[in-house]
């Protein structure tokens, strides 16, 4: 059965005609957003990751309707001077890149629940995401050198406040 | 948990630096191309395009692994909403004959089975539906009457006899040196290479023999992009755009499909997002152009992690090899019978069984080698190309016997080594000689990054450490060909075609900063087009690191081309001689005069407008002597050779059979590092890959069926199986031949990177392990046997 939902994709309001089993994945495609990838379809690889209400879903086994009212964050959508965006770009860290949208926004993820993570818990977060062509020591730079961004930033925020 | 900085072992690159380099590109880490929209994830992929309206397609597959096809009932398939036609084998060879069957070497596999299957997994029938979930509905719904036939799973059993897979050999007809396979019947052995260096002779008082049986299991690439292709007629042309590595060879295997001129077929390439040897040669490519050709309709493939790891695998293969040492500690002997696993189609296993054949004794001084080299078909999902190209599986039983025949003989196996690797300008056992090889270079780099003459330190309770080291060796692909179009565009910035295609590697910056060299271009000028058979020039295949080498000189030689015209124009204008222009960053000057004039100036002036080109092109081939049927050997096998070292300390835990990586090295020889963070980023990314290859990565097959297929059950490397500390090394000895003396790097640290954490766990807990993965329960299984008393 189609129904229309309404997605709020990063910060726009998007109406949408889904059947009950459309994939998240598969929606935000359909509207543009290629950064969300398949990569597995079992939700074995974090390629399809997006967040929801700042949590993240792997859009591969998610289905659109339950996301009615949702607010969504693609990596495409990410602000322009993004500060995990920017580290990851200052630490190389990318090969194909593929998969780095996902990681992207797992660390956003990350770094809103826990701005203090050290590499333990940067490795604990980043488990479920895969790197084919084996950039996580780059990637792990690039989390943990947004990690330290966000403090500052938030040190001198206080600072001035 | 770090990288270490970069310690280049530079040999004296003898250019570098001297006043023959104006330019500031070669050597210098600039930023990956498409650095920021990769991580936005706006970079456009392959199935990321806009395209035409596509239907798709989705195809129906053998449950069966070898079997009759008696009968294909599709009325329950087309009653499916949304289905448009249902098309079998059978279909496409009434109407395109055997051109239907296709491949790299051997043209025996078609797109869709005709007559028989040979794996479970293959394709029988093609379902074309509006969307993919119709497509998926309807090829549920095709129903196969099969009569089943007895199938060989084994490799060994496979050479042994009956079943055959295959009822006749099939040669490609392009391959002259395979022609006389063509029709050998009762056989699975589709290609034998054989290589005889020296005579034999009994072992000198004194020597150690060392010998064993080796397996490496067949594994999958998985690069995290899915294959995909989309094709459609535009009038009488074909287009394709497709996730390939291969679009020169795409468009010739798809113009041969249809019986097209080459002109008549448009192959298109994106972005890879990874390949590692999965997305080359023949795969989704045959069936889109046959079923967009003759439906006269636009198809699009897009295929599923499960379907994908159908597609293609790497070859599992046995190897019974053994060596000799002299009472010198020389190794005297080397004997190596290979057996590779190709499947149910040679695809292009019968080129990896001559190449590695030809290193299966490793890099090694050897006075007598003798190794048998086979591909046999089996009645499982074809294997083909894998970043190693086969060298991989030589090497694990090379590399585990010079360390046990070092053990044997109460030596330091790095020492052993040393001792015999193969120099500069020495005659491999293949007959060809080593150049911008260094073999002790890099074993020294990855020994000394262990600090392996120091005392180690030992537990001996739960916990066991060990050092292990290995070295490869593996020679480029050869003959091959590149081709490089360059415009130079009035405002300085230039365009370059070329067919290479970057799926990660970086040849797209790589080949940015070689053309920018000679013409004193900063970064960010130059534009690598995307691989279009329309528009860019031929190229062999994107493959085998050998596109550092053969389109960077192709692209050195066209960026040098317009230099010189370059020279020209300013020369005539500034009405001086040629040899007193020079090519700045700042444009052209004169030497004599101090006269100048930047791109710009130059080239609105030169053609009176703006937004004008300047064209140059060049090619470089590369060429060989084919080996001699007999001794397997040739002056010329190969263009150049590639040299790898890994060296690894790690933990093994006797309690859980765990391997903790505590700190691995790894070292190549590049000949020269035209990006230095994109070598070190190769080096690292392959010897992760290895990692997985040396602990738990592998495909797992019951009676011929992968039961393994999907990334639930497949395991791969995370972020927790990254060793605690890697020291990638870049040792360059120039090639003379090479764009500024640099050679390819894809490949070189996978190649020794299992057997440098086995003969670690050998040193660690005693135990020889002969088949990969060295997974928990195999290494648990070995302690408690290891317990036993006997
Ligand atoms: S595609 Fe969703 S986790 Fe892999
Ligand atoms: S950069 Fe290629 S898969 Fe991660």
């Amino acid at each position: 059965m189609s129904t229309e939902i309404t997605l709020l994709v990063n910060g726009e309001r998007r109406a949408v005609p889904v059947d009950d089993d459309d994939l998240l994945l598969d929606v935000l495609r359909g509207l543009g957003h290629t950064s969300v990838r398949e990569g597995c379809g079992v939700g074995a690889c974090g390629a399809c990751t997006v967040l929801a209400d700042g949590h993240s879903v792997s859009s591969c086994l998610a289905r659109a309707v339950r996301y009615d009212g949702a607010a969504l964050t693609t990596a495409d959508g990410l602000p322009a001077d993004d500060d995990v965006v920017e580290e990851f770009v200052a630490a190389r860290a990318m090969q194909c890149g593929y998969c780095i949208p996902g990681f992207v926004l797992m660390t956003h993820e990350l770094l809103a629940e826990n701005p203090d993570a050290g590499e333990a818990e940067i490795d604990a977060h980043l488990e479920g995401n895969i790197c084919r062509c084996g950039t996580y020591l780059e990637i792990r730079t690039a989390c943990v050198n947004a990690a330290r961004r966000r403090r500052e930033a938030a040190h001198t925020e206080k600072e001035s406040a | 948990m770090t990288i270490d900085s970069r310690s280049a072992v530079s040999a004296g690159v003898a250019d570098r630096g001297s006043a023959a380099f104006e330019g500031r590109a070669v050597g210098e880490s600039w930023g990956r191309v498409a650095a920021r929209s990769k991580v936005r994830g706006e970079l456009q992929h392959a199935a990321d395009e806009a395209l035409r309206p596509c239907l798709d397609v989705v195809v129906t597959r053998s449950t069966r692994p070898h079997a009759e096809i008696l009968g294909v009932d599709a009325a329950r398939a087309k009653a499916v909403d949304g289905v448009v036609d249902v098309v079998t084998g059978a279909d496409l060879h009434a109407l395109l004959g055997d051109a239907i069957f296709t491949g790299p070497a051997f043209a025996d596999q078609p797109c869709l089975a005709v007559g028989k299957v040979r794996y479970v997994g293959e394709p029988v029938a093609a379902v074309i539906a509006r969307g993919r979930a119709a497509a998926r509905a309807g090829a549920e719904e095709v129903a196969v009457d099969y009569r089943e036939l007895d199938p060989v799973h084994d490799v060994d059993a496979a050479v042994r006899g009956a079943p055959f897979v295959h009822d006749e050999l099939r040669p490609s007809v392009v391959f002259g040196d395979l022609a006389h396979l063509r029709g050998i019947r009762d056989t699975n052995v589709n290609y034998e290479y054989v290589l005889r260096h020296g005579d034999p002779v009994e072992p000198p008082p004194g020597s150690v023999t060392v010998s064993d049986e080796f397996w490496c299991p067949p594994t999958h690439h998985v690069p995290i992009e899915l294959p995909f292709t989309a094709a459609w007629r535009d009038g009488d042309r074909l287009e394709i755009l497709s996730t390939t590595q291969t679009p020169s060879y795409v468009r010739q295997s798809v113009a041969d499909l249809l019986g097209l001129p080459l002109a008549s077929v448009r192959v298109r390439t994106a972005p890879l997002g990874g390949s590692f040897g999965a997305k080359m040669y023949d795969r989704l490519e045959p069936l889109a152009a046959a079923l967009a050709w003759t439906r006269r309709t636009a198809v699009r493939i897009a295929v599923s992690r499960e379907e994908a790891f159908l597609l293609t695998t790497r070859h599992g293969a046995a190897v019974t090899g053994s060596m000799t040492a002299d009472a010198d500690g020389n190794i005297v002997a080397a004997d190596a019978d290979v057996r590779y696993d190709t499947g149910a189609y040679a695809d292009v296993g019968p080129r990896i069984t001559a190449k590695s054949g030809m290193v299966a004794s490793g890099p090694y001084r050897i006075a007598q080698a003798h190794v048998r080299s086979r591909c046999v078909y089996t009645n499982k999902p074809s294997a083909g190309p894998f970043r190693g190209f086969g060298v991989p599986q030589v090497t694990w039983s090379h590399e585990s016997l010079v360390d046990e025949l070092a053990r044997a003989r109460g030596e330091d196996p790095a020492a052993f080594r040393r001792r015999n690797l193969l120099r500069e300008g020495d005659v491999s056992v293949v007959g060809t000689p080593m150049h911008s090889a260094d073999f002790v270079g890099c074993l020294d780099a990855v020994t000394a990054a262990l600090d392996w003459e120091s005392p180690l330190e030992r537990p001996t309770g739960r916990y066991r450490r060990g050092r292990g080291v290995a070295v490869g060796i593996k020679a480029v692909l050869t003959p091959t060909i590149s081709n490089a179009v360059l415009q130079l565009n009035q405002d300085g910035s230039a365009t370059l075609l070329i067919s290479t295609v970057d799926m990660g590697q970086g040849s797209d910056t790589i080949m940015a900063q070689i053309a920018a060299e000679p013409l004193c271009l900063p970064e960010g000028a130059v534009r690598v087009v995307a691989a279009d058979t329309d528009v860019t020039p031929y190229d062999t295949i994107t493959a085998g690191s050998r596109s550092t080498y053969h389109s960077g000189n192709a692209v050195r030689r066209a960026a040098e081309a317009m230099r010189d015209k370059l020279i020209e124009i300013a020369a005539a204008r500034f009405g001086v001689a040629a040899t007193d222009v020079k090519i700045t960053g700042d444009g052209l000057v004169s030497t004599q005069t101090q006269q100048k004039a930047s791109i710009p100036e130059l080239l609105h002036a030169h053609f009176g407008a703006r937004g004008t080109t300047l064209t140059t092109e060049a090619d470089f081939r590369t060429t060989w002597q084919p080996y001699d049927k007999r001794t397997g050997r040739s002056p010329q096998v190969t263009e150049h050779w590639f040299a790898g070292a890994a060296a690894a300390q790690l933990t093994v835990d006797t309690a859980t059979g765990r391997v903790h990586v505590e700190h691995l090295a790894i070292a190549g020889d590049v000949g020269r590092a035209i990006n230095p963070a994109l070598v070190e980023q190769q080096l690292t990314g392959a010897a992760i890959m290895g990692v997985g290859h040396a602990l738990f990565d592998q495909l797992v097959f019951d009676e011929g069926q992968i039961v393994n297929g999907t990334l639930l059950d497949y395991q791969l490397p995370s972020i927790h199986d990254v060793p605690d500390r890697i020291t990638p090394i870049v040792v360059e000895n120039p090639h003379r031949t090479g764009p500024y003396g640099a050679k390819g790097v894809g490949e070189t640290t996978i190649i020794p990177l299992a057997p440098a954490i086995a003969n670690a766990v050998r040193d660690a807990i005693g135990i020889r392990f002969t088949r990969l993965p060295l997974t928990s329960e195999r290494i648990l299984d070995a302690l408690a046997a290891q317990e036993e008393p006997s």
